[in-house]
């Protein structure tokens, strides 16, 4: 065998990295592309809360009446304010991070029932974990990651002409429409694809790349984030007072406080202080991190002398992602016991990245552009996918069986995860609410509708099925607003702006369904084909 | 200003990307007409290069620095491709769009 050039060793490497990975990589990118508005559809799955108009200081005056009342012993109550992507007061109390929230009246401190959902959050969790055990799923998605810097330098190597076809799209061309389609949406969107797939590997570093805290701190990542940090001469002065606080700051700085340090040693029984307004708390956070930049208040030893308020920010009044970052204050004497330092340059470098790749930062109008470019990511790889088997048509050699196992597996992912996601918001719909476990019943309902895509694709002539599930996804978007004005719920901007969207994306899915004898490769073979299908169709 | 700062930073981007296209010799005779100058072609990149500047300042009415670029990588991209998608299907279109869209965002400072 005579030696390959660089151009066709790449060009074989991207095309197995893309599509073996690339299977796996749509999956990601546009459960993450969805999960950009993670709580706006929260609240959409949620339709029965009225929005919220109070202010946070009435919020949390409310919040503070209702905790008083109905437990006044908890180890720590946590506050969720309402802002403006999830405009809604929450409560919990109790140790557990993520207990029973309990949804209040802003302005009355009624308690609030709506019906169970996974959410937003579900894309979000589906994103960097694939829905498996947290660990597995990260590392699989790390390796996609991987493979996807892998795919698009490879990509870069053999593209032949970038800058000369920088503009060029040559529609109704058969695969030549197809390739142009698979580079435009790669090149011109190139910074994207970058930024996304490495700053999306940098946020796990430590999870991908344990050897450097192995070695230098035995594997302890504390003492890692300890270090990592800098801490001014009057914070340590704080630590050293603080008796036996300094448990409870770790906790707090891996991202995992709520605070829960204090009375669980148990010593000497604290006297009671009675805790001052929580209200106050507001105006000293929104003095440190700006008007209307709060997320959450946390207390942890209420009615206690060692009582102490932890006030959370926002994420996004700066690209770094400061995730569990909070500042924290004696309850009774409303002192500052920990501000968050600054971070050290390697800690921030870190921090701007996942920043970057979290897209919490510069409101709507970037929260809009990270979604279209998330979406132009989903194109470039589906248009990559499907590349593989138009060209693999073609051609006379080669395995049929693959090619066959190839265009069925396209179908459903692609066509069949745009089902499938649709078919999650429709079950948050139509289930009872009432229904015992129903988050549960809503991922069965994704996981099922995307099963039965991959026996729909299995099982139809390949083009009818890409038709059939494209228009299925098409129809699903479009009629997803009608469970919701039957009901008469009560309709806010943000689940306007749900619906839009779906209808919107419902409007494409349903072009491109109407597109599919086009797009597919008409050239001798399948014209007849394409033809007989649009006869069938009617 | 703010407000139109948006759609302004966008049509800016818009029109560097579209100045750059016209820059090259193949769309050039594909949407240029032929009475004009081919030197006025020379001018296009650098006049892109202009227009890509201003947005950015654009963007920086909106955000602060760093994310400005973030902002501004995501406009010209989105555009860029806009631009290569509306090509092929609507050539003047393609050219009317900035003209259309400076005069909407004239008019909108205008009224507002």
């Amino acid at each position: 065998m005579k030696p390959r050039s660089l151009t066709q060793s790449m060009s074989s490497l991207h095309t197995w990295c893309g599509l073996l990975l690339g299977w796996v990589l749509f999956a990601i990118f546009l459960t993450g592309t969805l999960a950009v508005f993670d709580r706006e559809l929260n609240w959409w799955m949620q339709p029965e809360l009225p929005a919220s108009t109070a202010t946070q200081t009435a919020a949390v005056e409310t919040a503070q009446r209702w905790l008083e009342r109905e437990h006044p012993d908890a180890a720590t109550w946590n506050i969720s304010l309402p802002t403006d992507r999830s405009p809604v007061l929450s409560v919990s109390h109790g140790e557990q991070r993520r207990g029973e929230r309990t949804l209040l009246d802003a302005e009355t401190g009624e308690v609030l029932e709506a019906r169970q959902s996974v959410g937003g959050n579900f894309f979000f969790r589906f994103h960097y974990t694939l829905h498996m055990p947290r660990t597995i799923g990260i590392w699989l998605v790390g390796f996609a990651a991987m493979a996807m810097l892998v795919a698009i330098i490879s990509g870069i190597i053999i593209h032949k002409k970038i800058f000369k076809d920088f503009f060029t799209f040559r529609p109704a061309k058969g695969q030549r429409s197809w390739l142009d389609g698979h580079n435009a949406s790669a090149v011109l969107l190139l910074p994207f694809h970058l930024m996304i797939t490495y700053t999306g590997l940098v946020i796990f570093f430590l999870i991908y790349m344990p050897a450097a805290i192995d070695a230098l701190y035995d594997g302890d990542r504390q003492a890692m984030q300890r270090d990592a940090r800098a801490t001014s001469a009057q914070q340590e002065a704080t630590i050293a007072r603080g008796e036996g606080r300094a448990e409870g700051q770790q906790a707090s700085q891996r991202g995992e406080g709520r605070a829960e340090g204090g009375r669980n040693r148990g010593e000497r029984p604290v006297e009671a202080a009675p805790l001052l307004p929580l209200a106050d708390f507001i105006v000293k956070g929104e003095a440190h991190y700006g008007v209307g930049m709060l997320s959450a208040l946390s207390v942890s030893n209420p009615g206690k002398a060692d009582a102490r308020v932890t006030v959370r920010p926002l994420l996004g009044s700066r690209i770094e992602l400061t995730k569990g970052e909070s500042l924290v204050f004696s309850g009774v004497s409303g002192k500052v016991l920990q501000s968050p330092p600054p971070s050290r340059a390697s800690q921030l470098t870190q921090r701007v990245m996942a920043g970057l790749h979290f897209a919490q930062f510069g409101g709507y109008p970037m929260r809009w552009l990270y979604f279209l470019c998330g979406l132009v990511s989903c194109v470039m790889i589906a248009s990559g996918l499907v590349l593989y088997t138009v060209k693999q048509r073609k051609q006379a050699k080669g395995s049929r069986v693959f090619l066959n196992i190839a265009e069925r597996l396209n179908i459903a992912t692609v066509a069949g995860l745009c089902v499938a996601c649709v078919a999650l918001l429709w079950a948050n719909r139509l289930l009872p609410a009432e229904l015992a476990a129903r988050g549960d019943w809503e991922m069965r309902v994704f996981f099922g509708a995307w099963l039965l895509s991959l026996l729909h694709a299995a099982l139809r002539p390949v083009f009818l099925a890409w038709r059939e599930q494209f228009y299925l996804a098409a129809a699903l978007c479009l009629a997803l607003p009608v469970p919701q004005l039957l009901a008469s719920f009560p309709t806010d901007g943000l689940r306007l702006g749900v619906d839009i969207t779906t209808v919107a994306l419902g409007l494409v899915l349903g072009w491109l369904a109407l597109k599919i004898p086009a797009l597919a490769d008409t050239h001798s073979v399948t014209k007849p084909r394409a033809a007989r299908l649009a006869g069938a169709q009617q | 200003m703010t407000s139109i700062a948006f759609p302004l930073s966008l049509t800016l981007a818009y029109a560097g990307m579209l100045l750059f296209c016209l820059g090259m010799e193949r769309h050039w005779k594909q949407l240029a007409s032929p009475r004009l100058p081919v030197r006025l072609r020379r001018l296009c990149a650098p006049l892109g290069m202009a227009a890509l500047a201003l947005a950015v300042y654009g963007c920086s009415r909106i955000w602060q620095p760093a994310m400005a670029w973030v902002a501004w990588f995501g406009m010209i991209s989105l555009s860029g491709l806009a631009l290569l998608l509306i090509l092929p299907y609507a050539p003047r279109l393609a050219i009317g769009l900035p003209v259309a869209g400076l005069a909407a965002c004239a008019v909108a400072s205008a009224l507002l």
